[in-house]
C-alpha cells in the first residue's frame, strides 16, 4: 500500500456520524440532574463498552453530556449516563 | 340498572406462584367426582358442577356467597392429585434449577468463595436494578451448570435431560434414568432459600415445589359457563371437558395405587395425568398430541384462551366494545359543512344522548318526551331515584312529560349539531376518528364531505363507516375542543394539510379560475350566494358589450382580506399571486387548495387566520366550485381519447423504431460487439439496454398521444390538475401499455424457454415477453391481455403483503411507544420517569403546530413586515445586539435564520423588533403541549405512510451498481435493528489530497474488493503423494494486481510452506495426509482469504460532484476505517449494528436517523423529523440497539400486562409469576386492561380538592 501517506491517527470522535460527547465534572452532574428532577438509573444510558465511552475513559457511574447537531433546533443536548455492560 | 358511582382503585397487581395452602384455602370445595350431573339433571355435589362454584342462571342463589349471577363472581374448588404433576409453564424453570442444584445435597452447585461472592455483590449494591440483578442471576446459572461434581458433598453431578415437554432424565453412567415428578417435587422442597435468592428467584415468597403441583384449583363455574343448545342438551365448556378428564384419570391412579398395582402400572397412569393437566393448561405443547373434542376439533384450553388475537388480552381485556355506535356505508354530499356528518333518521332514533332536566331545557325536553319514538323524540327518561323508563311501553307520554322535573335525565335522540365522532378502519393515524356536527338526514348512509375522504382514506365503493356519540360533559366536550374536522386540517406528520380539495373540486378550481372564463352577473352574483358571500361585489372585468366578471374574481371572494400569497406554477402558466387577498393571476389547482400539499393557498389560510377560517374558505369555495362545475358541465368518454391516423401512425413508428434498435442490439450482442457495463454480464447489460429501450418507446409513444390531445381534453384537464390520472395513464388509454413486468423484470416464467406457447422459444421479439402495443382505448389481444393480467395479479399480491407487514410494523411501533409523553418540562418520558429525550423533538416544537416542519415560517413574517415598514434599515451592528437579546428564548438555528434574512431584508429597526416578538410569540404557540402521547403520534406518522410504500427492492440500473434493499423492506429492517441488512453497503470517501484522482480510487477500490484464492486459480490437482498444485490464471492475477509471490504468501502459514514452481504455478506438499483430507485442505486454501477485506463482495469507483467515492456491496466498517487514504471521518456504512459497535450508540442513533429519513424521503413521503429523533432515541435509550418489538423495546417494557398483551402471552404471565412482578399499571396498555384513564394527554391530569375545607364549610 502507499506508504507516503502521512495520516495522522484517527479518533472515532472525529466521524461525521460522532457527535461531542464529554464527561460532565460531578457538580456539573448534579446540576442535570436537579434540572430534569432525576436519578441517574433514569437517564438514558451509554455502556461502558461502548466506543466512545472506552475512548473518552468514563467509568460506569459517570453522566456524559452529548452535544449533537440538530436539524431543527441547530444544537441540543443529551445525557447519557454510564452503565456496565 | 341504576346508575351507581362506583370507585374502584386498583393499585397494582401482583403475580406470583400459588402454594398448595393457598389454593386450599381459597377452595370452597374439595371436587372429587367426575360425574357434573346427575340423572335428573342436578349438579352433583362434589362435582365440577357444584353449586358452591357460583352461580350460572339468573334466578339461582350462589350456595358460597348467596348472591345471584349478576353479582356472584363464582369461587375456585380444588382437586387433590393422587401424585405430583409438573406444570407446563415452569418447566424450563424446574430445569435450571435442577441443572444448578447438587442432586445429594440440594445446594447450589458452586464452591463457598464464588456463593459468597455473589452474596456480597448482592448485598453491597442496594441500588441494583433488576436488570443487573437479573444479569447476576444469569451469570451464576450458566457457571453452575458447568459444574461437574458437587463442591458441597463432592457427589457426581449428572447431566439432566428434559424430553419436552415435562420429562426429566438424568443420564448416568449406566444410562438415563427418569426423574419423577414426586422426585422432583422432594429435590425443589429441599433448596434452601439463600440459594434460591442467588438463582434470582423472589425471595421470601415462591418456592419452587409449587411448580410442582400437588393441587389443582378449580376454576368457578363462570369462567366454563355450559351451553344450553335449542335441542335442550347442555354442551359443556372445554375447560370442565378436561377438568372431567383429570378427574378421571386422577381417581384411577388412586384406585390403583390402593390396590397394589405394580409401580410401572400407576406410572402410566400418572403419565397419563400429566398429559391432561398438560393439555388443561396448554393444548398446543409440541411434543404431545393435541386434545380433541368429540367432534375432532381441537380444545381451547388455558393458554389458547388468553393468546392471540381473539384472545382474552387482546381481544377482550385491550379491546373493549362500546354502546351508542352506530355502523353503515358512506356516501358523499359536498352540500354538508366539512366537519359534519349525515346520520340517517333511523340511527338518529337508536342513538341517544343523556341529557339533564334543568329549568331551561325542561320544555324542550318536554315536548322530546311527548314525541316518544318520533323523530325527534326520546327513548328512556331516568329518575332521579334511578329508574329507568322505558318510553316505547308508556301509555300516556304527556303524563311522564309533565312529571319532568329538574333533576331527570332524558335520553333523547341525536339532533343536528350533536358531537359525535367518526371513525374509519384500519385507524392509522389519529385523523382517523375525528367529532363532526351531526346532521339528520333522510336515506340509510352516512353522509360525509368528499375533502374529508383524504384523512379517513375514505372512497365510496361500498365502504363502511363507524360512528360514536360520547355520552359525558366531559367527553363530548373534550372531542369539541380537541377532534374538530377543521382542528385536524394539519396533519402531525409533516405540519400540513391533509384535508383539502380532491377529484372534481380541483378539475372545477381549474375550470373556474383559467384565464378565458368569464361569468354574467347573474351567473356572478348566484354563486357568490351559493358560496355564502354577503358583502360589495367587485367590479366587473369587462363592461362592454355585456358585464362579465372573471372566474378568479369569484375565488377572490372567500379569500382572507390582506391575504398575500404567490406560488410558483406547477405546469405551464402564470404564477399563482394572490394580493391583498384578490387572486390576480395563476389557475387554481392541486398545489394551491389540493389535499397533502403543504404550502399551499390552503396551508397559509390555517396557519394565518385559524383553522375556522380555513374551514369557512374550504366550505364556501368548495360548494362554488361544486356549482360552477355542475352548471359546465364535465365529461370524460371513449372519444377523449380517439386519436388522428397520423398520430395512430405514429405512435406505431415510435415503438416500431424501438424493435429496430432492439434487434440491432441482440445482433451486436451475439456478435460480442455490444459495449459492456460494469459488473454486468453481457446478458444482463443486454436486457438492461432492450429494457431502457422499450421504456423509452413506451414514453415517446405516450408523448405522441399528448402531443395530439388538445389543452381542453378532459382526461388533460384532470390529470394536470391533479384531479385524477397522469400523464402515464393518458398514454395508457391512447397509445400504448407499454412493457409488463414482474419482480420489476420483463416476464420469463411460463413454457421452456418461451413465455407462452403462441411464441417460438427463446422469440427475441420484445412481444414474447410482455410488450404490449396497444393501448386501453383500442383494446388488447388476447396474448397482450394475459400479460397484463399478469402484471395485475402481481399488483394486488404485493398490495395485500404489504398491508400486513405495514401493518404489523405499525401494530410494533404503537406497542413500543405508546405509553411516551411530553412532561411538563418538555422532557419526553415513559411512566417510570426515565427521560427518552432531554427536549421533545430537540427544539420542542409541535409538528402538528409546526409549519411545515418549521417552529416560525421567518420568511413569511419579514415578507408581511416589509408590506408595511418605511425608514432607512438598520445597521448590521444594531441587528446583531437586537438578536443576542432573543438567543435564550429562541433556539440557535431559529436566531441563525433570522440573522440571514433579516439582514438581507432591509427592515427598519422596528419593523426587525417586530420580528423578532412576533417570532418569539409564534415560537412559543408552536411548543408542544405536556400530555401529548407523542410516542404514539411517532408511531402513526411512521406507520401510516408505510402503507404506501412500494415493497419491491430497486435497482439502480446502470447509474449504481448495486441493489439496495428500499421502502418497506428497508423500513422494517431498520426498526427490527438486525444485526445484518439485508444488503449491506458502504459509501467510502477518500482524504480531500487524493478525492479527485480517480486512479488512486480505483487502486483503493481494488485494495478493498474481497477476493478467495481460488478467485485467481485455474485449476487445481492433487496427488495422493500429497502434493496439491494450483494453476494460477494469469488475467484474473493481473486485475487483481497480485503476483504469484504474493498468492504464495497468502498461502503460507506456519505449517504449509509453498513452492513456486513457475510464474503461474504453485505446488504445497502436505505430509501424512489422506486424499481426503488432501481434498479438505485444498478447498480451505481456494476459500481462504487472498486480499481485500471480508465481507466487501464488491467495489466500484463513482463521482459525487467532483469527487471521487467508493461504493461498495457488503460492509466491513472497523476495517475499511484503517485502511490509509480513506477519509475515515466521513465513510459511512447502512449496517446500523455495525456502526454501533464500532461508533458508539450516539453514532447509531444518528445512522437510524439518517437511513430512517433517506427511506421515507426515496419513496417520496413527509414524515416530520422529530418523529424519527423519538424513534432513534427510544431505540437507543439503554445503550445498546434495541428492536422496536418483543425482544427490544416492547420486551423492555416495565409492565407485564402491556407485554402480554403485545406477544408471547403465557410465558410473559408465569414469568411474571415466577419472579414475583407487581404491575404498577402506570402506562397505557395496562390502563385500557383494567378500565383506569390511560395516562397520557387530558387523562394525565388530576383535579384535586382539599377535602377539608369544604367539610369544615359545610358543617357550619
Amino acid at each position: 500500500m502507499d506508504k507516503k501517506v502521512g495520516q495522522k491517527e484517527f479518533s472515532i470522535m472525529d466521524h461525521i456520524l460522532v457527535p461531542k460527547h464529554e464527561i460532565l465534572s460531578p457538580e456539573e452532574a448534579k446540576i442535570v440532574l436537579e434540572t430534569y428532577r432525576v436519578k441517574p438509573h433514569q437517564l438514558p444510558y451509554i455502556l461502558s463498552s461502548d466506543p466512545v465511552v472506552k475512548e473518552l475513559g468514563a467509568k460506569p457511574g459517570d453522566i456524559i453530556k452529548i452535544t449533537r447537531k440538530s436539524e431543527v433546533a441547530g444544537v441540543a443536548y443529551y445525557y447519557r449516563y454510564v452503565i456496565e455492560g | 340498572m341504576s346508575i351507581q358511582e362506583i370507585q374502584k382503585n386498583i393499585g397494582g397487581i401482583k403475580f406470583s406462584v400459588f402454594s398448595p395452602q393457598i389454593i386450599r384455602a381459597y377452595s370452597v370445595v374439595e371436587i372429587t367426582a367426575p360425574e357434573t350431573y346427575d340423572r335428573d339433571g342436578l349438579p352433583v355435589p362434589g362435582g365440577l358442577m357444584d353449586p358452591r362454584l357460583g352461580t350460572l342462571e339468573p334466578g339461582q342463589k350462589c350456595a358460597t356467597c348467596g348472591n345471584t349471577s349478576a353479582k356472584c363472581p363464582g369461587h375456585f374448588g380444588h382437586i387433590e392429585l393422587a401424585e405430583p404433576i409438573i406444570h407446563v409453564a415452569f418447566v424450563d424453570d424446574i430445569y435450571t434449577i435442577l441443572q444448578c442444584t447438587c442432586r445429594v445435597c440440594h445446594k447450589l452447585i458452586l464452591n463457598d468463595d464464588e456463593i459468597s461472592k455473589y452474596k456480597k455483590i448482592l448485598e453491597e449494591s442496594k441500588y441494583i436494578t433488576p436488570e443487573v440483578y437479573e444479569n447476576i442471576a444469569r451469570e451464576i446459572k450458566s457457571k453452575a451448570k458447568k459444574v461437574r461434581q458437587c463442591p458441597h458433598c463432592g457427589n457426581v453431578k449428572y447431566e439432566i435431560q428434559l424430553v419436552k415437554p415435562t420429562t426429566f432424565y438424568e443420564i448416568r453412567e449406566e444410562g438415563p434414568s427418569r426423574l419423577l415428578a414426586s422426585s422432583i417435587r422432594a429435590w425443589l422442597e429441599d433448596i434452601n432459600d439463600k440459594n434460591l435468592i442467588l438463582l434470582g428467584y423472589d425471595l421470601e415468597k415462591i418456592r419452587p415445589e409449587w411448580f410442582v403441583l400437588q393441587v389443582l384449583p378449580v376454576p368457578p363455574v363462570t369462567v366454563r359457563p355450559s351451553i344450553i343448545l335449542e335441542t335442550g342438551i347442555r354442551s359443556e365448556d372445554d375447560l370442565t371437558h378436561k377438568l372431567v378428564d383429570i378427574l378421571r384419570t386422577n381417581q384411577r391412579v388412586k384406585e390403583s395405587k390402593e390396590s397394589g398395582s405394580p409401580p410401572l402400572i400407576v406410572q402410566d397412569l400418572v403419565d397419563l395425568v400429566q398429559y391432561h393437566v398438560t393439555t388443561y393448561f396448554d393444548n398446543e405443547v409440541s411434543g404431545i398430541p393435541q386434545a380433541h373434542h368429540r367432534s375432532g376439533r381441537p380444545l381451547r384450553t388455558l393458554s389458547q384462551r388468553l393468546k392471540g388475537k381473539e384472545g382474552r388480552f387482546r381481544g377482550n381485556l385491550s379491546g373493549k366494545r362500546v354502546d351508542f355506535s352506530s355502523r353503515t356505508v358512506i356516501s358523499p354530499d359536498p352540500n354538508l359543512d366539512i366537519n359534519e356528518v349525515g346520520i340517517p333518521i333511523e340511527v338518529a332514533k337508536k342513538l341517544t344522548i343523556p341529557e339533564k332536566v334543568t329549568v331551561w331545557n325542561i320544555e324542550r325536553l318536554r315536548q322530546l318526551v311527548i314525541n316518544g319514538e318520533n323523530y325527534p323524540g326520546a327513548n328512556y327518561i331516568i329518575r332521579p331515584d334511578g329508574v329507568k323508563i322505558r318510553l316505547d311501553y308508556v301509555q300516556d307520554r304527556k303524563a311522564v312529560a309533565a312529571a319532568l322535573a329538574p333533576g331527570y335525565i332524558v335520553e333523547r335522540h341525536l339532533v343536528d349539531g350533536d358531537i359525535v365522532l367518526f371513525n374509519r378502519q384500519p385507524s392509522l393515524h389519529r385523523m382517523s376518528i375525528m367529532a363532526h356536527q351531526a346532521k339528520v338526514l333522510p336515506g340509510r348512509t352516512f353522509r360525509l364531505h368528499p375533502a374529508v375522504c383524504t384523512p379517513y382514506n375514505a372512497d365510496f365503493d361500498g365502504d363502511e363507516m363507524n360512528l360514536h356519540v360520547p355520552q359525558g360533559e366531559e367527553a363530548r366536550c373534550e372531542a369539541e375542543l380537541l377532534m374538530r374536522v377543521q382542528d385536524q386540517i394539519l396533519s402531525p406528520r409533516y405540519g400540513g394539510p391533509i384535508i383539502g380539495a380532491i377529484r372534481d373540486f380541483l378539475t372545477g378550481a381549474y375550470l373556474l379560475t383559467k384565464d378565458d372564463t368569464y361569468l354574467t352577473k347573474e351567473e356572478f352574483f348566484n354563486l357568490a350566494n351559493i358560496g355564502g358571500y354577503f358583502g360589495p361585489m367587485p367590479e366587473p372585468t369587462v363592461k362592454e358589450p355585456k358585464e362579465l366578471y372573471h372566474g378568479r374574481q369569484l375565488f377572490s371572494l372567500f379569500l382572507p382580506k390582506g391575504f398575500n400569497y404567490t406560488l410558483r406554477a406547477s405546469w405551464r402558466g402564470k404564477h399563482v399571486v394572490i394580493k391583498d387577498g384578490i387572486l390576480v393571476s395563476g389557475v387554481i389547482d392541486k398545489s394551491s387548495i389540493g389535499a397533502e400539499k403543504p404550502d399551499s393557498i390552503l396551508h397559509r389560510i390555517v396557519k394565518e387566520y385559524g383553522s375556522d377560517a380555513a374551514r369557512n374558505f374550504l366550505n364556501s369555495i368548495l360548494r362554488v366550485i361544486k356549482a360552477y362545475l355542475t352548471s359546465k358541465g364535465f365529461t370524460i368518454g371513449y372519444g377523449d381519447f380517439w386519436l388522428p391516423p397520423s398520430a395512430r401512425k405514429a405512435v406505431n413508428q415510435a415503438i416500431a423504431e424501438a424493435y429496430e434498435r432492439i434487434k440491432d442490439l441482440q445482433r451486436q450482442y451475439e456478435e460480442g460487439t455490444l459495449p459492456l457495463m460494469r459488473g454486468l454480464s453481457p446478458e444482463e447489460a443486454l436486457e438492461l439496454y432492450i429494457v431502457n429501450e422499450l421504456s423509452k418507446a413506451r414514453d415517446n409513444a405516450g408523448k405522441v398521444a399528448e402531443k395530439y390531445l388538445s389543452d381542453d381534453n378532459s382526461a388533460v384537464v384532470m390529470a394536470r390538475t391533479g384531479a385524477r390520472g397522469s400523464p402515464l395513464n393518458i398514454g395508457h388509454m391512447a397509445a400504448a401499455l407499454g412493457q409488463q413486468s414482474i419482480r420489476g423484470k420483463r416476464i420469463t416464467r411460463g413454457f421452456e424457454n418461451r413465455t407462452l406457447c403462441h411464441f417460438k422459444p427463446n422469440d427475441p421479439n420484445p412481444d414474447a415477453k410482455g410488450f404490449i402495443k396497444s393501448n386501453y382505448r383500442d383494446g388488447l389481444n388476447p396474448l397482450e391481455f394475459f400479460f397484463h393480467a399478469m402484471g395485475g395479479r402481481e399488483g394486488l399480491v404485493d398490495t395485500a403483503v404489504r398491508t400486513q407487514q405495514s401493518g404489523y410494523m405499525q401494530r410494533r411501533l404503537v406497542n413500543a411507544m405508546e405509553h411516551l409523553r411530553v412532561e411538563y418540562d418538555r422532557t419526553v418520558r415513559d411512566p417510570e420517569g426515565a427521560i427518552i429525550q432531554f427536549l421533545y423533538g430537540e427544539d420542542g416544537v409541535d409538528p402538528s403546530k409546526s409549519d411545515h416542519g418549521k417552529a416560525v415560517n421567518v420568511r413569511r413574517l419579514i415578507e408581511a413586515e416589509q408590506l408595511i415598514a418605511k425608514g432607512a434599515p438598520i445597521e448590521a451592528e444594531e441587528l446583531e445586539k437586537l438578536l443576542s437579546e432573543y438567543v435564550h428564548r429562541l433556539n440557535p438555528k431559529l436566531i441563525e435564520e433570522l440573522k440571514e434574512a433579516l439582514s438581507k431584508s432591509e427592515l427598519p429597526k422596528e419593523n426587525v423588533e417586530n420580528v423578532l416578538k412576533r417570532t418569539v410569540e409564534l415560537f412559543e404557540q408552536a411548543l408542544i403541549e405536556p400530555g401529548e402521547a407523542v410516542g404514539v403520534v411517532a408511531a402513526q406518522s411512521i406507520g401510516e405512510p408505510s402503507t404506501q410504500m412500494t415493497l419491491r427492492t430497486f435497482h439502480f440500473a446502470g447509474v449504481k451498481e448495486r441493489d439496495i434493499t428500499l421502502g418497506l423492506p428497508r423500513l422494517i429492517e431498520l426498526v427490527d435493528a438486525r444485526r445484518q441488512p439485508s444488503t449491506p453497503t458502504m459509501d467510502i470517501y477518500l482524504l480531500p489530497e487524493f478525492a479527485e484522482d480517480l486512479d488512486f480510487a480505483r487502486k483503493i477500490a481494488a485494495e478493498i474488493r474481497f477476493s478467495k484464492i481460488g478467485d485467481v486459480v485455474k485449476s487445481s490437482e492433487i496427488d495422493p503423494s500429497g502434493q496439491i498444485t494450483f494453476v494460477l490464471d494469469k488475467e484474473a492475477m493481473e486485475e487483481l494486481v497480485v503476483t504469484p509471490e504474493y498468492v504464495a504468501s497468502q498461502i503460507e502459514t506456519g505449517k504449509r510452506k509453498p513452492e513456486i514452481v513457475n510464474e503461474d504455478t504453485i505446488i504445497l506438499m502436505v505430509e501424512g495426509a489422506d486424499p481426503l483430507s488432501l481434498q479438505r485442505i485444498r478447498n480451505k486454501i481456494l476459500n481462504s482469504r487472498l486480499k481485500g477485506i471480508p465481507g466487501i463482495t464488491e467495489a466500484t469507483v463513482v463521482k459525487e460532484g467532483s469527487e471521487w467515492v467508493i461504493q461498495t456491496k457488503g460492509s466491513n466498517l472497523a476495517k475499511v476505517l484503517k485502511i490509509e487514504g480513506v477519509d475515515p471521518t466521513r465513510t459511512i456504512t447502512n449496517d446500523i449494528y455495525e456502526i454501533w459497535t464500532t461508533l458508539g450508540i450516539e453514532a447509531a442513533r444518528a445512522a437510524l436517523v439518517r437511513e430512517i429519513s433517506k427511506t421515507m424521503e426515496e419513496q417520496g413521503l413527509e414524515v416530520d423529523i422529530r418523529h424519527i429523533y423519538l424513534v432513534a432515541d427510544l431505540m437507543t435509550v439503554t445503550g445498546a440497539l434495541k428492536q422496536v418489538g418483543r425482544h427490544g423495546v416492547v420486551g423492555g417494557k416495565a409492565s407485564v400486562l402491556a407485554r402480554a398483551a403485545f406477544e408471547i402471552t403465557v410465558p410473559t404471565l408465569a414469568e411474571a409469576a415466577v419472579k414475583g412482578e407487581i404491575e404498577q399499571l402506570k402506562g397505557v396498555t395496562e390502563s385500557v386492561i383494567v378500565g383506569l384513564p390511560i395516562p397520557v394527554g387530558t387523562g394525565m391530569v388530576d383535579l384535586f380538592i382539599t377535602q377539608g375545607e369544604n367539610v369544615e364549610q359545610k358543617s357550619d
